[in-house]
């Protein structure tokens, strides 16, 4: 038996590698996980740099009129720029992210102790501008308070009695948070490589074979056709389990090269140890892929059909992969029982060098496991009747 | 020796083969002759395993095929309809492969697939990938793989199908070679002259029953008709098929 397997499966080995160019297309996505994030990780560090350590450019118009605002602004990193002369509509137009424009009469109403007041032209809804924005609002806020606090006092009124409520801002959202949710996206790259190599495989070998016409004359060979669906999935793995490494290797490689710590401030926990657990968690994907592929190729008539159909199945573990980048889940036993997505939180528990529950692992394991064998015994029964070849 | 008892096989409404009965014996070229959609195919399908019969029983060298399928596929070589090579193989990988599927392998597979190549004079093809091959030449490669296991009953589903006139020739000679190797074979086709030329024993089928069964001589008899173009219309009751 084993060797009838070890038969077709060399076949299948032998022709898949001859078909170059399926296989290489398999390659491209295995690249593409570690380019994209590679990519986001750059563009996203330089930003938060950016935003954090640059000054604040302010164009500001009137600046003659508030000579005391503008030295507390300058201290405070900010450099003055002369506003244009329509600040509106170079907001409008995206020229500039903010602009102050300080009016004649705010001497005066400064002076005389009544509210002054200023405006802050932006656009609430450019992302982009957002930090330029907060950071200017906070900084005349922060004027308006001292100014406010020191008339308290030259009056002898305790500055406390106005301030009911201090609120002191506990932001645990960093820079290093912002590039998590990035980093969350990884484990589903991972899957999805693996997906994408066993599809051109799987594809010939069911689809394929049908669509030629050599599946009757394959099936009237004395092997068990059970036999032959199982040896036609098996051939798929090498594949993924290239894809894996490839995509594996190729985030260790970006993650190495790129200086992460410096772009983010944060580490990731990408050393030899995880790579390897990583791999290994993943093992049980690589024989879910070949086996849920295997059994919806072998509905298909032809390679097109197929190829219509496999993307989508790649796409399933991308769902809870996509939400936990937005919405974190804690790792509980319930998350493991849910095939790929347990495996996408604990490769995310890798990445954070978090402790990670040894029951979870095995837990996550042993379901995906078994819902293989459960599809691969569909794919062996769809074998064995007779809508293989009637279609 | 291939024996057939009440055959039945029906898809949805269609009743394709309906309480088909014949035998096929061992040194005899057997011919299935009807028109198309006749339930040729079905039948053979049944008796190569792929399909399952409904009723009625189809017997290989006295293995059921229902109840032992992988004895049945022991001893059968078949030229299926679909015959679809692996192109990126070479025409030996693709014969190699079959072999290796039936067990064979190192000496004995290799000493049988140079000795079918030699006798299907397919050397210049041996070690090209089938991609791109002619009709006669993919049809040799089918042929060889059909034969590797060197099976003592042979089915051809229409094996003349597509092939010039020179192929043709050269397939009909290999099938009554087959023949005298003591070979059962069993083929069909909707060529009233080829089933004339070639067989011993002619069954026609018609609508899915067998309308006549017997020699080219016991159908002339049967029919009253002197000539076996008028047996035939006389046993299927048109002139289908006629070429």
């Amino acid at each position: 038996m084993m060797k009838r397997i070890w038969v077709i499966f060399q076949k299948e080995l032998t022709d898949n590698l001859r078909d170059y160019r399926s296989w290489t297309t398999g390659l491209f996505w295995a690249l593409f996980g570690p380019l994209l994030i590679g990519g986001l990780i750059v563009m996203l560090g330089r930003n938060v740099r950016e935003s954090i350590e640059a000054p604040l450019e302010l164009p500001v118009s009137g600046a003659e009129n508030a000579p005391n605002l503008i030295a507390f602004l300058e201290q405070r990193n900010v450099i003055i720029l002369p506003a244009p002369a329509d600040a509106e509509a170079a907001v409008i137009a995206g020229d500039i992210n903010v602009a102050l424009i300080i009016p004649e009469e705010y001497g005066e109403e400064f002076s005389s102790g009544e509210t002054a007041t200023v405006q802050l032209v932006f656009d609430s809804t450019r992302q982009s501008a957002s930090p330029d924005i907060r950071r200017a609002e906070d900084l005349l806020e922060a004027y308006g308070n001292y100014i406010g606090l020191m008339r308290l006092s030259l009056r002898g009124v305790s500055p406390e009695v106005i301030r009911a409520v201090q609120i002191e801002e506990v932001d645990t959202a960093t820079p290093q948070s912002q590039a998590l949710i990035f980093i969350s996206m990884l484990p589903y790259f991972i899957i999805f490589a693996i997906f994408n190599g066993a599809s051109p495989v799987i594809t010939d070998a069911t689809a394929g074979e049908r669509e030629r016409g050599s599946l009757e004359p394959l099936l009237i060979n004395p092997v068990p056709r059970g036999l032959i669906a199982v040896s036609k999935m098996l051939s798929a793995i090498p594949f993924a389990l290239l894809n894996l490494l490839i995509t594996l290797g190729g985030f260790a490689a970006i993650f190495r090269i790129l200086p992460i710590e410096e772009l983010l401030g944060i580490q990731i926990g990408f050393d030899s140890g995880a790579l390897v657990s990583i791999f290994l968690i993943c093992l049980p994907i690589v024989l879910l892929a070949c086996a849920i592929q295997t059994l919806i190729a072998s509905f298909t008539k032809t390679t097109k059909e197929a190829g219509t159909y496999l993307p989508f199945i790649g796409l399933i573990p991308s769902l809870p992969g996509i939400a936990l980048a937005f919405l974190p889940v804690k790792p509980a036993l319930w998350t493991m029982l849910i095939p790929t997505f347990g495996q996408q939180i604990l490769i995310n528990q890798f990445l954070r060098a978090e402790p990670i529950s040894s029951m979870n692992i095995l837990v996550s394991a042993v379901l995906t496991l078994l819902l293989s064998v459960v599809i691969t015994f569909l794919a062996v029964r769809l074998y064995q009747g007779e809508r293989i070849i009637t279609g | 020796m291939i024996q057939v008892q009440g055959l039945s096989k029906s898809f949805g409404k269609v009743k394709a083969v309906q309480n088909v009965s014949f035998s096929a014996p061992d040194g005899q070229i057997t011919g299935l002759l009807g028109p198309n959609g006749a339930g040729k195919s079905t039948t053979l399908r049944m008796l190569y395993t792929l399909l399952k019969p409904e009723s009625g029983t189809a017997q290989v060298d006295g293995f059921d095929v229902r109840e032992s399928p992988l004895e049945v596929q022991k001893r059968i070589g078949v030229l299926a309809d679909a015959r679809g090579l692996y192109p990126r193989l070479t025409s030996r990988e693709n014969i190699r492969y079959f072999g290796r599927l039936h067990g064979m392998e190192g000496e004995a597979l290799e000493n049988q697939v140079d000795s079918l190549m030699t006798l299907l004079d397919m050397q210049d093809i041996a070690d090209r990938r089938t991609e791109g091959f002619s009709t006669g030449e993919r049809l040799k490669v089918a042929i060889a793989r059909t034969l590797v296991h060197n099976p003592k009953n042979v089915l051809l589903d229409e094996p003349t199908n597509g092939l010039d006139v020179m192929s043709t020739r050269a397939m009909r000679q290999f099938i009554q070679r087959l023949r005298d190797e003591g070979r059962c074979v069993l083929f069909t086709s909707h060529i009233m002259q080829e089933v004339a030329a070639l067989c011993d024993q002619i069954v026609i089928i018609s609508r899915g029953e067998v309308a006549a069964h017997g020699s080219p001589e016991d159908l002339r008899r049967q029919t009253g008709k002197d000539n076996l173009e008028d047996a035939f219309v006389a046993a299927i009751g048109s002139e289908e098929g006629l070429q």
